[in-house]
């Protein structure tokens, strides 16, 4: 797996990191340097990519500047450039992310053209995936204002570092009328306290802690699992991904308030939906939001007949599964969510507004099937993960299985379960008075129960 | 939604940190870390039972080595005093560092010299080495709890129900269970592996001086190779490997030579003995060490 972390470089959850913000946010708001601030960002943003990938600095700079021409030149005449901006900008995603498909990366000289064989050679750039949909954003949203923002705009909102590794993927147009002087006093640090521990308690506490146990899912260590563990690994993998990217996009939306831009809300209780489409207004919200803006509706929609309905959500979903990695696994689980979703179509109207007992059994239903089609997430090998599966149906011959502690991955799991199912109502009711002391101890048991370090499993997009 | 003065909240949350961070790092002052952890990993099983080999008195016997003499529990020796320190995943020369820099050796240290492929873990040897703090400062509550639990609920054999778990053991007839996709996928990898000179050598290096070392100070060390299955035996790793430490101890009184009934022993994940056949290596070894007089 290319990259899958900045490695050496500054995550969310080092030490490095939490001074590079402390410094940025001290100097941030001094009065005489208020009218820097956009470019402050800009650096900060730099420097933090570079920390991880330097060599890759350039690419970076050259995806903004090709997207900047195109957009400036789209003013003139959009349906050139802008198609010439959204096709650079497929290509570079293209060129990074399928290579491998088409090349021997253990070869010396894949090409035989030095210039393009350094290229080839070049390891996928961490954010590729997100930056380039947010330069397709650009590109389709401001080519129909009246005049091109100015460059360091454009930096910003492409490279502003809480969402450039892994999103959320702000659309242009939410972004951009944000940027402006920001004052101290209007930053609202109570939310944005919230979101940073919520988001370090879900990293640390529930994902890297389960990781451990889920890493047991990887080949060949999972002929060593039991088959009941089997399954428990599975189930532990679904909230393992959700805390991971969860925290994630919880840290980013909390750094984003420090400096005083509010990204949009990625996860929205998930695992309470009750039927596959419900399931993705809920999930990785900012993609599956610009998955329907600038793919489904260009598509047709719905507007075009139920065949053609079918036919375009099959389309987003693979392309959005390959969106992930260039295998067979990561588009067979973009199929499998597409087919879900045309499967669904005619019963939700059929169904309507059910009793609570059928509710939570669609609810059982969305997350059991979501949660078997994470298999291909975590085994992007496609044999691996078949064989995974086949696992879980036949009875373990190994005489010595691997022991999980099913007390711990309990406990582990629980604030996942806690979270779906009402401690927001509670805390926005009876109990709102305890809830500085509650975000404290997420704190500290964040600190105190940290599992063992891991990078964040949308990186590697 | 913004706060009026975010500040009472702010210290709110920071005051409820700090008193669960203080009453963690209170417990651990008072009651130490001394409950065995659950451990998930193998990392983490390493760090408990080295944990536990530099807080307890020194035992009469140690054995140090690989994932394969790690089979060997303590519980099968009829003897007191044993304490097996071999590493899962790692290489004997980590262990028998970290026992040969305690102020206080064993009588005896026994050396697997199956694995010698892996280099030293040079943190863990750091992190017990010397006066150095071993015990983190805070406990994990969660982790303690689930400990409390485990303990409770399954608490280590007792003398006599260790010897009847043996007993019992003994009294099975050897497992029949076909190992051969994990035996030929064990022999591809040894076969295919890296070049197991280097780190050998190096292995080989360090664990002559720490014998020399150990020795002078009054302790005796015994070279030790658990049998494999004849398979493994005649990959290329196994072979390369056995002659450097081989060529490097010629001298036989430097080894414990045993002599389990091999036709009875089982590895059923094509490398590692079987629960009953680990038993019965530990009681050759016993009885090897008896006839040494030791």
């Amino acid at each position: 797996m290319p990259d899958r972390a900045i490695r050496g470089g500054m995550t969310f959850t080092s030490l490095q990191f939490g001074i590079f913000v402390a410094i940025l946010f001290g100097v941030y708001y001094l009065p005489p340097l208020r009218r820097f601030q956009v470019q402050m960002l800009v650096l900060a943003s730099l420097v933090f990519y570079g920390s991880g990938q330097p060599a890759l600095l350039p690419l970076l700079l050259l995806a903004v500047l090709g997207t900047y021409l195109c957009l400036v030149l789209a003013f003139d005449n959009r349906a050139v450039w802008m198609r010439a901006g959204i096709v650079f900008n497929l290509a570079l995603l293209a060129f990074f992310k399928y290579k491998l498909l088409f090349i021997d990366p253990a070869a010396v000289h894949p090409t035989g053209v030095t210039p393009l064989d350094v290229l080839l050679r070049l390891p996928l750039p961490i954010g590729i995936s997100f930056f380039v949909f947010h330069n397709i954003s650009l590109l389709v949203d401001l080519t129909r204002e009246k005049r091109p923002p100015p460059l360091r705009d454009v930096f910003l909102y492409i490279i502003f570092f809480p969402q450039l590794v892994s999103g959320p993927i702000t659309r242009a147009g939410q972004f951009m009328p944000q940027i402006a002087p920001k004052r101290l006093a209007e930053v609202d640090f109570v939310a944005a306290a919230k979101w940073v521990l919520t988001g370090f308690f879900f990293k640390l506490y529930v994902a890297n802690n389960l990781n451990e146990m889920t890493s047991y899912m990887d080949y060949p260590l999972y002929e060593t699992v039991a088959t009941p563990d089997r399954w428990l690994l599975v189930f532990l993998y679904s909230y393992q991904i959700y805390a991971d990217f969860f925290g994630y996009s919880a840290i980013a939306l909390g750094l984003g308030l420090l400096f005083g831009y509010r990204l949009p809300v990625n996860f929205n209780l998930p695992y309470i939906s009750v039927s596959f489409s419900e399931f993705w207004t809920r999930w990785h919200i900012s993609l599956s939001t610009w998955l329907r803006t600038y793919l489904y509706i260009p598509l047709g929609g719905n507007r075009k007949g139920p065949v053609r309905t079918c036919l375009n959500l099959m389309i987003v979903m693979t392309l959005g599964g390959l969106w992930h990695g260039a295998n067979l696994s990561y588009a067979l689980w973009g199929m499998l969510h597409g087919l879900l979703l045309v499967v669904e179509r005619p019963f939700l109207t059929l169904l309507g507004d059910t009793g609570p007992v059928v509710r939570v059994a669609r609810m059982g239903v969305v997350f059991f099937c979501v949660t078997m089609l994470w298999i291909f997430f975590k085994l992007p090998n496609f044999d691996h993960a078949v064989g995974y599966i086949s696992g879980m149906f036949s009875p373990t011959d190994n005489p010595n299985p691997t022991k999980l502690f099913r007390n711990m991955a309990l406990l582990y799991a629980l604030p996942v379960f806690i979270q779906h199912f009402g401690i927001g109502a509670l805390l926005d009711g009876r109990l709102r008075r305890w809830e500085p002391y509650l975000y404290g101890a997420l704190a500290a048991m964040a600190f105190l129960e940290a599992g063992p370090d891991a990078a964040f499993i949308y990186f590697q997009f | 939604m913004q706060h009026a003065s975010p500040l009472p909240w702010l210290i709110k949350c920071a005051g409820a940190a700090g008193v669960l961070l203080l009453a963690c790092g209170l417990a651990t002052a008072r009651f130490g870390s001394a409950l065995q952890q659950p451990t998930v990993t193998t990392r983490d099983g390493t760090v408990v039972t080295l944990n536990r080999y530099v807080r307890e008195p020194v035992p009469d016997l140690v054995l140090v080595g690989s994932s394969v003499a790690w089979r060997l529990k303590e519980e099968y020796f009829s003897r007191p005093g044993v304490r097996n320190l071999a590493l899962a995943g790692g290489s004997p020369v980590t262990s028998l560092d970290i026992v040969a820099k305690q102020k206080s050796l064993p009588k005896i240290v026994l050396i697997e010299s199956n694995v010698l492929t892996r280099l030293p873990d040079v943190a863990l040897i750091e992190k017990f080495s010397g006066d150095k703090r071993t015990e983190p400062l805070f406990l994990r509550p969660v982790r303690t709890a689930v400990a409390v639990y485990e303990t409770w609920n399954h608490p280590p054999p007792n003398r006599a129900e260790a010897r009847a778990g043996r007993d019992r053991l003994l009294s099975e007839p050897p497992s029949n269970f076909d190992n051969k996709v994990y035996l030929d996928r064990a022999v591809q990898q040894m076969n295919d592996g890296d070049d197991p000179s280097v780190p050998a050598e190096v292995n080989v290096a360090r664990i002559r001086e720490l014998i020399d070392d150990i020795e002078r100070r009054g302790s005796r060390a015994f070279l030790l190779e658990i049998p494999v299955a004849p398979e493994i035996e005649d990959s290329r790793m196994v072979r390369m490997s056995n002659a450097i430490i081989h060529a490097a101890f010629p001298d036989h009184a430097r080894w414990l030579p045993i002599h389990p009934p091999m036709k009875e022993l089982r590895w059923a994940d094509g490398v590692h003995l079987d629960e009953r056949s680990a038993l019965l290596v530990a009681r050759a070894i016993e009885s090897a060490l008896a006839e040494r007089g030791q």
